[in-house]
């Protein structure tokens, strides 16, 4: 399988390898997966509970490149994004951005199920949000 | 950097290879099929309706594939999932004597072909329905509920925490064992979580089994097309939990191997 040269370029230089403090009430993460590839996939979001800005992303992602760039260009993306903004990133901007094939759109739709699950996460800390409405979110694209 | 390699596709495109050359198949034949009972085909040779076996029931001539069969009708079974495995190896010592290219050397070329193409198609049905997993894969891929790269896959939610901490410790092995560092501590605890999921693979082919069993019951009972894709989901569903948890189970062993 031939990968994209954007897909590539983040495989070699992931951007925002890392964790953060899981019990930091200000942090937010997203565990998912997907059976078959054996990708998992955890995104961590620091979050300004003022502004609601993500100020800190972090991702650590066991799986094919695909997986891999996807999750890195999701935390690149959330970035100084306030969380409905974030919330409104799409799989297949992801798909767009780095050429990905068909068989290969699954790895979006993790990464941007890791972006819902993290600021579901967050928003659970906070007190806030309605939980049904974000698992319903995530189990749009099944 | 946390890749774990590229674990990528290699063994789904092998688990479908066989089933996914038998679906190309009935894709193409699928239009016949839909509209009723397959019309009584008359055999080639003696223009008697050939009964749809391997041989003309009136004649005995070699006959062509019947279109839109599958695997089980190969073997004149039922679409059920359990399978009585040692009647399949003697059926199928049975078929491979019966049509072996052997027994067409005298025949005609058309007949030498249709030897050829059954004996073929023998040998992918019953590589494909002697083992469970494929056997379900099958079905699920010809009933159009399982497809290549699009259906979106799940993971066991419950586990997706073990799952991740695992690779974490194969990641640190893998590390240590580049930098020279000491592994029998991560060895340890990763033959530990090994243990653990093997467990659970065992557990999962349990849960298979049972779901087996309801699909056999809802064919048995003549279920409607409800009942069924409700059957077919849940047997998806327990198969992408167990190839996931078997990819693992797979990469631990050949991790702490290395």
């Amino acid at each position: 399988m031939a990968y994209s040269d954007k897909v590539i370029e983040h495989y070699n230089n992931p951007r925002n390898v890392g964790s953060l403090d899981k019990k930091d009430p200000n942090v937010g993460t997203g565990l998912v997966g997907a059976p078959e590839c054996g990708d998992v996939m955890k995104l961590q979001m620091k979050i300004n509970p003022d502004t609601r800005v993500i100020e800190e992303a972090k991702f650590k992602t066991f799986g094919c490149g695909s997986a891999i760039a996807s999750s890195s260009l999701a935390t690149e993306w959330v970035r100084g994004k306030t969380v409905e903004e974030a919330l409104s990133i799409k799989n297949t901007d992801i798909v767009r951005e780095l050429s990905l094939p068909p068989v290969k759109i699954h790895c979006s739709v993790l990464a941007e199920d890791a972006i819902k699950a993290a600021i579901s996460d967050w928003k659970k800390k906070a007190g806030e949000g309605d939980p049904a409405a974000q698992t319903s979110a995530a189990q749009a694209h099944s | 950097m946390s890749a774990a390699g590229e674990l990528d596709d290699v063994e789904c495109r092998e688990l479908s290879r066989l089933a996914k050359k038998s679906l190309r198949k009935s894709y193409m034949s699928s239009t016949k099929t839909q509209t009723g009972a397959a019309p009584a085909q008359a055999c080639w040779n003696c223009n008697a309706v050939a009964g749809g076996g391997h041989f003309c029931a009136a004649c005995g001539k070699i006959q062509p594939l019947a279109d839109g069969a599958d695997y089980f009708a190969f073997f004149g079974l039922p679409q059920k999932l359990k399978i009585d495995e040692a009647g399949l190896e003697q059926r199928f010592h049975q078929l491979s004597w019966k049509l072996h290219p052997d027994n067409f050397v005298k025949a005609s070329e058309f007949e030498r072909n249709l030897a050829l193409e059954r004996s073929s198609e023998l040998n992918d049905a019953y590589r494909t329905l002697r083992e469970p997993v494929l056997r379900v894969e099958y079905l699920l891929l010809r009933e159009g509920v399982r497809k290549e790269g699009t259906t979106k896959q799940q993971a066991p939610p419950e586990l997706l925490e073990e799952v991740f901490e695992l690779n974490e410790s194969l990641d640190e092995l893998r590390t240590a064992r580049n930098d020279g560092g000491d592994l029998s501590g991560l060895r340890v605890r990763l033959g530990e979580a090994q243990k653990n999921f093997q467990e659970k693979l065992e557990e999962i082919d349990a849960e298979l089994l049972h779901v087996f069993s309801e699909w056999d019951k809802s064919v048995d009972a003549g279920a409607d097309d409800n009942e069924r894709r409700k059957q077919m989901a849940k047997l998806n569903e327990v198969l992408n939990r167990r190839s996931y948890i078997r990819n693992l189970v797979r990469n631990v062993a050949q991790e702490l191997e290395a």
